[in-house]
Protein backbone atom coordinates (compact mmCIF):
# COMPACT_ATOMS: atom_id res chain seq x y z
CA UNK A 1 0.00 0.00 0.00
CA UNK A 2 2.85 2.37 0.77
CA UNK A 3 3.65 4.79 -2.05
CA UNK A 4 6.19 3.31 -4.50
CA UNK A 5 9.90 3.85 -3.78
CA UNK A 6 10.66 7.48 -4.33
CA UNK A 7 14.46 7.66 -4.37
CA UNK A 8 14.64 7.62 -8.11
CA UNK A 9 11.61 9.76 -8.76
CA UNK A 10 12.32 13.43 -8.20
CA UNK A 11 8.87 14.46 -9.35
CA UNK A 12 5.65 12.53 -8.93
CA UNK A 13 2.31 13.90 -9.94
CA UNK A 14 3.56 17.47 -10.15
CA UNK A 15 5.17 17.63 -6.71
CA UNK A 16 8.83 17.18 -5.82
CA UNK A 17 9.59 14.22 -3.55
CA UNK A 18 11.71 15.42 -0.68
CA UNK A 19 14.04 13.03 1.08
CA UNK A 20 15.51 13.34 4.54
CA UNK A 21 19.13 12.25 4.90
CA UNK A 22 19.98 11.44 8.50
CA UNK A 23 22.97 10.61 10.68
CA UNK A 24 22.59 10.08 14.41
CA UNK A 25 24.77 9.76 17.47
CA UNK A 26 24.76 10.66 21.13
CA UNK A 27 26.90 12.27 23.83
CA UNK A 28 26.80 11.93 27.59
CA UNK A 29 25.65 14.99 29.54
CA UNK A 30 29.13 15.92 30.72
CA UNK A 31 30.45 16.11 27.14
CA UNK A 32 27.73 18.47 25.97
CA UNK A 33 29.66 21.70 26.46
CA UNK A 34 32.67 20.63 24.38
CA UNK A 35 30.39 19.44 21.59
CA UNK A 36 28.45 22.73 21.55
CA UNK A 37 31.73 24.62 21.54
CA UNK A 38 33.00 22.71 18.50
CA UNK A 39 29.70 23.04 16.67
CA UNK A 40 29.69 26.78 17.26
CA UNK A 41 33.06 26.94 15.59
CA UNK A 42 32.22 24.69 12.62
CA UNK A 43 28.72 25.86 11.84
CA UNK A 44 27.27 29.01 10.30
CA UNK A 45 27.69 32.10 12.40
CA UNK A 46 24.41 32.95 14.09
CA UNK A 47 22.93 33.60 17.52
CA UNK A 48 22.88 30.36 19.50
CA UNK A 49 19.44 28.92 19.02
CA UNK A 50 17.70 26.76 21.60
CA UNK A 51 14.33 25.09 21.31
CA UNK A 52 11.72 23.46 23.49
CA UNK A 53 9.29 21.35 21.50
CA UNK A 54 6.43 19.03 22.33
CA UNK A 55 6.01 16.20 19.84
CA UNK A 56 3.08 13.79 19.57
CA UNK A 57 3.15 10.71 17.39
CA UNK A 58 -0.16 9.63 15.86
CA UNK A 59 -1.05 6.30 14.28
CA UNK A 60 -3.80 5.39 11.85
CA UNK A 61 -4.56 1.70 11.87
CA UNK A 62 -6.01 0.19 8.74
CA UNK A 63 -6.21 -3.16 7.09
CA UNK A 64 -2.50 -3.01 6.31
CA UNK A 65 -0.13 -4.58 8.80
CA UNK A 66 1.77 -1.37 9.43
CA UNK A 67 -0.11 1.67 10.68
CA UNK A 68 0.38 5.09 9.10
CA UNK A 69 2.54 7.30 11.33
CA UNK A 70 2.36 11.09 11.53
CA UNK A 71 4.34 13.36 13.85
CA UNK A 72 2.82 16.57 15.16
CA UNK A 73 5.24 19.01 16.74
CA UNK A 74 4.64 22.33 18.43
CA UNK A 75 7.00 24.89 19.88
CA UNK A 76 6.54 25.50 23.60
CA UNK A 77 8.75 28.57 23.71
CA UNK A 78 7.83 30.43 20.53
CA UNK A 79 4.31 31.78 20.72
CA UNK A 80 2.50 32.00 17.42
CA UNK A 81 4.70 29.56 15.53
CA UNK A 82 2.68 27.16 13.37
CA UNK A 83 2.44 23.50 14.28
CA UNK A 84 4.60 21.17 12.25
CA UNK A 85 3.20 17.96 10.81
CA UNK A 86 5.68 15.45 9.44
CA UNK A 87 5.41 12.23 7.51
CA UNK A 88 8.49 10.01 7.29
CA UNK A 89 8.55 7.07 4.93
CA UNK A 90 10.39 3.78 5.29
CA UNK A 91 14.17 4.08 5.01
CA UNK A 92 15.30 3.37 1.46
CA UNK A 93 17.33 0.23 1.56
CA UNK A 94 19.77 -0.79 -1.06
CA UNK A 95 22.94 1.19 -1.57
CA UNK A 96 25.29 0.11 1.21
CA UNK A 97 27.71 2.80 0.07
CA UNK A 98 25.23 5.52 0.87
CA UNK A 99 26.50 7.09 4.07
CA UNK A 100 23.25 8.36 5.52
CA UNK A 101 19.81 6.99 6.26
CA UNK A 102 17.47 8.17 3.49
CA UNK A 103 13.71 8.36 3.76
CA UNK A 104 10.89 10.18 2.05
CA UNK A 105 9.62 13.11 4.05
CA UNK A 106 6.70 15.50 3.81
CA UNK A 107 6.69 18.59 6.05
CA UNK A 108 3.53 20.60 6.52
CA UNK A 109 2.93 23.75 8.57
CA UNK A 110 -0.55 23.79 10.07
CA UNK A 111 -2.91 25.75 12.28
CA UNK A 112 -3.26 25.01 15.99
CA UNK A 113 -6.22 22.65 15.79
CA UNK A 114 -4.02 19.92 14.30
CA UNK A 115 -4.57 17.33 17.04
CA UNK A 116 -8.36 17.71 16.92
CA UNK A 117 -8.23 17.35 13.18
CA UNK A 118 -6.04 14.25 13.26
CA UNK A 119 -8.41 12.61 15.77
CA UNK A 120 -11.33 13.42 13.47
CA UNK A 121 -9.44 11.71 10.63
CA UNK A 122 -9.17 8.59 12.76
CA UNK A 123 -5.60 8.94 14.07
CA UNK A 124 -4.91 8.06 17.69
CA UNK A 125 -1.96 9.33 19.73
CA UNK A 126 0.59 6.63 20.33
CA UNK A 127 3.12 8.49 22.46
CA UNK A 128 4.46 11.95 23.14
CA UNK A 129 7.64 13.55 24.45
CA UNK A 130 9.32 16.88 25.01
CA UNK A 131 12.58 17.73 23.23
CA UNK A 132 14.84 20.45 24.57
CA UNK A 133 18.12 21.43 23.00
CA UNK A 134 20.23 23.40 20.58
CA UNK A 135 20.00 23.98 16.86
CA UNK A 136 22.88 24.67 14.44
CA UNK A 137 23.06 25.08 10.68
CA UNK A 138 25.78 24.66 8.09
CA UNK A 139 24.54 25.45 4.62
CA UNK A 140 21.67 23.05 4.02
CA UNK A 141 22.70 20.78 6.90
CA UNK A 142 20.88 21.00 10.18
CA UNK A 143 22.45 19.79 13.40
CA UNK A 144 20.33 19.34 16.51
CA UNK A 145 21.60 18.36 19.94
CA UNK A 146 18.70 17.64 22.26
CA UNK A 147 17.49 15.78 25.29
CA UNK A 148 14.28 13.78 25.30
CA UNK A 149 11.94 14.07 28.26
CA UNK A 150 9.24 11.58 29.07
CA UNK A 151 5.86 13.12 29.89
CA UNK A 152 4.64 11.66 33.18
CA UNK A 153 0.99 12.67 32.94
CA UNK A 154 -0.48 12.48 29.41
CA UNK A 155 -1.10 15.97 28.10
CA UNK A 156 0.73 17.73 30.91
CA UNK A 157 4.01 19.08 29.60
CA UNK A 158 5.03 20.59 32.93
CA UNK A 159 5.86 17.33 34.66
CA UNK A 160 8.58 15.66 32.66
CA UNK A 161 11.51 13.44 33.40
CA UNK A 162 14.68 13.03 31.34
CA UNK A 163 14.78 9.76 29.44
CA UNK A 164 18.53 9.29 29.74
CA UNK A 165 21.76 10.90 30.91
CA UNK A 166 22.70 11.80 27.34
CA UNK A 167 21.89 14.07 24.46
CA UNK A 168 20.82 12.87 21.04
CA UNK A 169 22.76 14.39 18.15
CA UNK A 170 21.22 14.43 14.68
CA UNK A 171 22.67 15.70 11.42
CA UNK A 172 20.02 15.97 8.72
CA UNK A 173 19.37 17.43 5.30
CA UNK A 174 16.06 17.64 3.48
CA UNK A 175 16.68 17.64 -0.27
CA UNK A 176 14.89 16.58 -3.46
CA UNK A 177 15.11 12.89 -4.34
CA UNK A 178 18.08 11.70 -6.34
CA UNK A 179 20.76 13.95 -4.83
CA UNK A 180 22.97 11.37 -3.21
CA UNK A 181 26.08 13.55 -3.09
CA UNK A 182 24.42 15.18 -0.08
CA UNK A 183 25.31 12.16 2.04
CA UNK A 184 28.99 12.56 1.12
CA UNK A 185 28.97 16.15 2.41
CA UNK A 186 27.29 14.92 5.57
CA UNK A 187 29.90 12.24 6.09
CA UNK A 188 32.70 14.77 5.67
CA UNK A 189 31.13 17.04 8.28
CA UNK A 190 30.58 14.15 10.65
CA UNK A 191 34.32 13.34 10.41
CA UNK A 192 35.08 16.76 11.88
CA UNK A 193 33.01 16.00 14.96
CA UNK A 194 35.00 12.90 15.87
CA UNK A 195 35.97 11.89 18.50
CA UNK A 196 33.49 14.05 20.46
CA UNK A 197 30.57 12.25 18.83
CA UNK A 198 30.31 9.46 16.29
CA UNK A 199 27.50 10.12 13.87
CA UNK A 200 26.40 7.11 11.92
CA UNK A 201 23.59 5.67 9.87
CA UNK A 202 21.40 3.80 12.31
CA UNK A 203 18.88 1.40 10.84
CA UNK A 204 15.76 1.59 13.05
CA UNK A 205 14.80 -1.97 12.17
CA UNK A 206 17.97 -3.35 13.72
CA UNK A 207 17.00 -1.82 17.05
CA UNK A 208 13.68 -3.63 17.35
CA UNK B 1 -9.69 38.71 5.81
CA UNK B 2 -12.81 40.76 6.49
CA UNK B 3 -16.29 39.41 7.21
CA UNK B 4 -17.48 37.50 4.17
CA UNK B 5 -20.82 36.21 2.96
CA UNK B 6 -20.96 33.41 0.37
CA UNK B 7 -24.29 32.71 -1.28
CA UNK B 8 -25.84 31.18 -4.33
CA UNK B 9 -27.48 33.20 -7.08
CA UNK B 10 -30.27 31.26 -8.75
CA UNK B 11 -30.15 31.14 -12.55
CA UNK B 12 -32.55 33.71 -14.07
CA UNK B 13 -35.79 32.44 -15.67
CA UNK B 14 -35.19 31.42 -19.23
CA UNK B 15 -31.52 32.32 -19.14
CA UNK B 16 -28.34 30.23 -19.00
CA UNK B 17 -25.77 30.23 -16.20
CA UNK B 18 -23.41 32.33 -18.28
CA UNK B 19 -26.08 34.90 -19.12
CA UNK B 20 -27.05 35.27 -15.46
CA UNK B 21 -23.40 35.78 -14.52
CA UNK B 22 -23.15 38.47 -17.20
CA UNK B 23 -26.27 40.21 -15.87
CA UNK B 24 -24.75 40.31 -12.38
CA UNK B 25 -21.34 41.52 -13.48
CA UNK B 26 -22.90 44.23 -15.63
CA UNK B 27 -24.85 45.45 -12.58
CA UNK B 28 -21.64 45.54 -10.57
CA UNK B 29 -19.81 47.48 -13.26
CA UNK B 30 -22.63 50.01 -13.42
CA UNK B 31 -22.35 50.46 -9.66
CA UNK B 32 -18.72 51.43 -10.24
CA UNK B 33 -16.89 48.26 -9.28
CA UNK B 34 -13.44 47.66 -10.82
CA UNK B 35 -12.44 44.32 -12.28
CA UNK B 36 -9.38 42.97 -10.47
CA UNK B 37 -8.33 39.63 -11.90
CA UNK B 38 -9.89 36.24 -11.42
CA UNK B 39 -10.44 33.82 -8.58
CA UNK B 40 -10.91 30.12 -8.10
CA UNK B 41 -12.12 28.03 -5.16
CA UNK B 42 -12.09 24.26 -5.51
CA UNK B 43 -13.08 21.33 -3.35
CA UNK B 44 -12.21 17.64 -3.41
CA UNK B 45 -14.00 15.06 -1.35
CA UNK B 46 -12.37 12.13 0.44
CA UNK B 47 -14.03 9.40 2.40
CA UNK B 48 -12.51 6.96 4.84
CA UNK B 49 -11.72 3.70 3.09
CA UNK B 50 -13.81 0.75 4.27
CA UNK B 51 -10.67 -0.95 5.59
CA UNK B 52 -10.04 1.73 8.21
CA UNK B 53 -13.55 1.58 9.63
CA UNK B 54 -13.15 -2.01 10.80
CA UNK B 55 -13.67 -2.26 14.52
CA UNK B 56 -14.23 1.44 15.11
CA UNK B 57 -17.93 1.12 14.49
CA UNK B 58 -18.31 4.62 13.09
CA UNK B 59 -19.87 5.60 9.80
CA UNK B 60 -17.43 6.77 7.12
CA UNK B 61 -16.77 10.47 7.38
CA UNK B 62 -16.39 12.88 4.49
CA UNK B 63 -13.33 15.06 4.44
CA UNK B 64 -13.15 18.07 2.15
CA UNK B 65 -9.83 19.43 0.91
CA UNK B 66 -10.20 22.91 -0.52
CA UNK B 67 -8.06 25.58 -2.09
CA UNK B 68 -8.71 29.31 -2.49
CA UNK B 69 -6.77 31.43 -4.97
CA UNK B 70 -6.93 34.28 -2.44
CA UNK B 71 -4.53 32.20 -0.30
CA UNK B 72 -2.39 30.46 -2.92
CA UNK B 73 0.06 28.89 -0.46
CA UNK B 74 -2.62 27.36 1.75
CA UNK B 75 -4.77 24.30 1.76
CA UNK B 76 -7.94 23.94 3.84
CA UNK B 77 -9.09 20.55 5.11
CA UNK B 78 -12.42 20.22 6.84
CA UNK B 79 -15.06 17.89 8.14
CA UNK B 80 -18.73 18.84 8.10
CA UNK B 81 -19.55 20.12 11.63
CA UNK B 82 -15.95 19.41 12.50
CA UNK B 83 -12.65 21.24 12.73
CA UNK B 84 -11.17 23.10 9.75
CA UNK B 85 -7.42 22.71 9.40
CA UNK B 86 -5.38 25.36 7.61
CA UNK B 87 -2.15 23.92 6.25
CA UNK B 88 0.37 24.67 3.53
CA UNK B 89 0.18 23.10 0.08
CA UNK B 90 2.26 20.08 1.12
CA UNK B 91 -0.97 18.79 2.63
CA UNK B 92 -1.95 17.70 -0.89
CA UNK B 93 1.22 15.62 -1.08
CA UNK B 94 0.28 14.00 2.23
CA UNK B 95 -3.17 13.10 0.88
CA UNK B 96 -1.43 11.23 -1.94
CA UNK B 97 0.49 9.21 0.67
CA UNK B 98 -2.75 8.52 2.52
CA UNK B 99 -4.31 6.99 -0.61
CA UNK B 100 -4.95 3.67 1.04
CA UNK B 101 -6.84 5.17 3.97
CA UNK B 102 -8.75 7.98 2.28
CA UNK B 103 -10.28 7.47 -1.08
CA UNK B 104 -10.87 10.45 -3.28
CA UNK B 105 -14.32 10.55 -4.80
CA UNK B 106 -12.95 11.77 -8.13
CA UNK B 107 -16.31 12.49 -9.68
CA UNK B 108 -17.27 14.93 -6.98
CA UNK B 109 -14.49 17.49 -7.52
CA UNK B 110 -16.29 20.82 -7.66
CA UNK B 111 -14.98 24.33 -8.26
CA UNK B 112 -16.06 27.89 -8.84
CA UNK B 113 -14.21 30.28 -11.11
CA UNK B 114 -14.91 33.86 -12.04
CA UNK B 115 -13.96 37.52 -11.77
CA UNK B 116 -13.00 39.61 -8.76
CA UNK B 117 -14.49 43.07 -8.41
CA UNK B 118 -13.32 45.75 -5.99
CA UNK B 119 -15.92 48.32 -4.95
CA UNK B 120 -14.52 50.64 -2.27
CA UNK B 121 -14.13 48.41 0.80
CA UNK B 122 -16.06 45.52 -0.70
CA UNK B 123 -14.53 42.66 -2.64
CA UNK B 124 -17.09 40.85 -4.77
CA UNK B 125 -16.46 37.55 -6.51
CA UNK B 126 -18.99 36.12 -8.93
CA UNK B 127 -18.18 32.61 -10.07
CA UNK B 128 -19.60 29.79 -12.14
CA UNK B 129 -19.77 26.56 -10.15
CA UNK B 130 -18.76 23.58 -12.25
CA UNK B 131 -18.54 19.86 -11.69
CA UNK B 132 -16.48 18.37 -14.47
CA UNK B 133 -17.62 19.86 -17.75
CA UNK B 134 -21.06 21.01 -16.60
CA UNK B 135 -21.97 24.36 -15.06
CA UNK B 136 -24.15 23.74 -12.02
CA UNK B 137 -24.78 27.18 -10.53
CA UNK B 138 -23.51 30.58 -9.56
CA UNK B 139 -21.65 31.58 -6.40
CA UNK B 140 -21.47 35.12 -5.07
CA UNK B 141 -18.92 36.04 -2.41
CA UNK B 142 -18.88 39.49 -0.82
CA UNK B 143 -16.17 40.52 1.63
CA UNK B 144 -16.20 43.68 3.70
CA UNK B 145 -12.48 44.21 4.27
CA UNK B 146 -12.26 46.65 7.19
CA UNK B 147 -14.26 44.60 9.70
CA UNK B 148 -13.55 41.20 11.22
CA UNK B 149 -16.42 40.90 13.66
CA UNK B 150 -19.63 39.67 12.04
CA UNK B 151 -22.10 41.36 14.36
CA UNK B 152 -20.50 44.77 13.77
CA UNK B 153 -21.02 44.89 10.02
CA UNK B 154 -23.69 42.39 9.01
CA UNK B 155 -26.33 45.08 8.44
CA UNK B 156 -23.94 47.02 6.21
CA UNK B 157 -23.09 43.90 4.23
CA UNK B 158 -26.78 43.07 3.90
CA UNK B 159 -27.55 46.52 2.53
CA UNK B 160 -24.79 46.21 -0.05
CA UNK B 161 -25.92 42.73 -1.05
CA UNK B 162 -29.45 43.99 -1.57
CA UNK B 163 -28.21 46.74 -3.88
CA UNK B 164 -27.15 44.29 -6.54
CA UNK B 165 -28.74 40.93 -5.65
CA UNK B 166 -32.18 42.37 -4.97
CA UNK B 167 -34.64 39.68 -3.97
CA UNK B 168 -31.96 36.99 -4.06
CA UNK B 169 -30.18 38.44 -1.03
CA UNK B 170 -29.32 35.66 1.42
CA UNK B 171 -29.86 35.56 5.16
CA UNK B 172 -27.00 35.65 7.70
CA UNK B 173 -24.60 32.76 7.06
CA UNK B 174 -24.75 29.97 9.63
CA UNK B 175 -21.03 30.32 10.37
CA UNK B 176 -21.77 33.62 12.11
CA UNK B 177 -23.79 31.45 14.44
CA UNK B 178 -24.09 32.37 18.07
CA UNK B 179 -20.55 33.65 18.50
CA UNK B 180 -21.26 37.09 17.10
CA UNK B 181 -18.21 38.59 18.71
CA UNK B 182 -15.72 36.05 17.42
CA UNK B 183 -13.08 37.19 14.94
CA UNK B 184 -13.93 36.11 11.39
CA UNK B 185 -11.28 34.12 9.53
CA UNK B 186 -10.59 32.43 6.19
CA UNK B 187 -11.69 29.06 7.61
CA UNK B 188 -15.21 30.49 8.02
CA UNK B 189 -15.27 31.42 4.32
CA UNK B 190 -14.20 27.91 3.32
CA UNK B 191 -16.95 26.42 5.49
CA UNK B 192 -19.46 28.60 3.66
CA UNK B 193 -18.14 27.42 0.30
CA UNK B 194 -18.33 23.80 1.46
CA UNK B 195 -21.98 24.26 2.42
CA UNK B 196 -22.69 25.95 -0.91
CA UNK B 197 -21.01 23.19 -2.91
CA UNK B 198 -22.91 20.52 -1.01
CA UNK B 199 -26.17 22.29 -1.68
CA UNK B 200 -25.40 22.59 -5.39
CA UNK B 201 -24.32 18.96 -5.63
CA UNK B 202 -27.70 17.88 -4.36
CA UNK B 203 -29.60 20.14 -6.73
CA UNK B 204 -30.95 19.00 -10.06
CA UNK B 205 -28.52 19.47 -12.91
CA UNK B 206 -29.00 22.82 -14.68
CA UNK B 207 -30.73 22.30 -18.07
CA UNK B 208 -28.53 21.76 -21.16
CA UNK B 209 -28.66 25.45 -22.16
CA UNK B 210 -26.40 26.23 -19.21
CA UNK B 211 -23.43 24.27 -20.49
CA UNK B 212 -22.40 26.65 -23.20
Amino acid sequence: MEAPPVTMMPVTGGTINMMEYLLQGSVLDHSLESLIHRLRGLCDNMEPETFLDHEMVFLLKGQQASPFVLRARRSMDRAGAPWHLRYLGQPEMGDKNRHALVRNCVDIATSENLTDFLMEMGFRMDHEFVAKGHLFRKGIMKIVVYKIFRILVPGNTDSTEALSLSYLVELSVVAPAGQDMVSDDMRNFAEQLKPLVHLEKIDPKRLM
Amino acid sequence: MGVTCVSQMPVAEGKSVQQTVELLTRKLEMLGAEKQGTFCVDCETYHTAASTLGGQGQAGKLMYVMHNSEYPLSCFALFENGPCLIADTNFDVLMVKLKGFFQSAKASKIETRGTRYQYCDFLVKVGTVTMGPSARGISVEVEYGPCVVASDCWSLLLEFLQSFLGSHTPGAPTVFGNRHDAVYGPADTMIQYMELFNKIRKQQQVPVAGIR
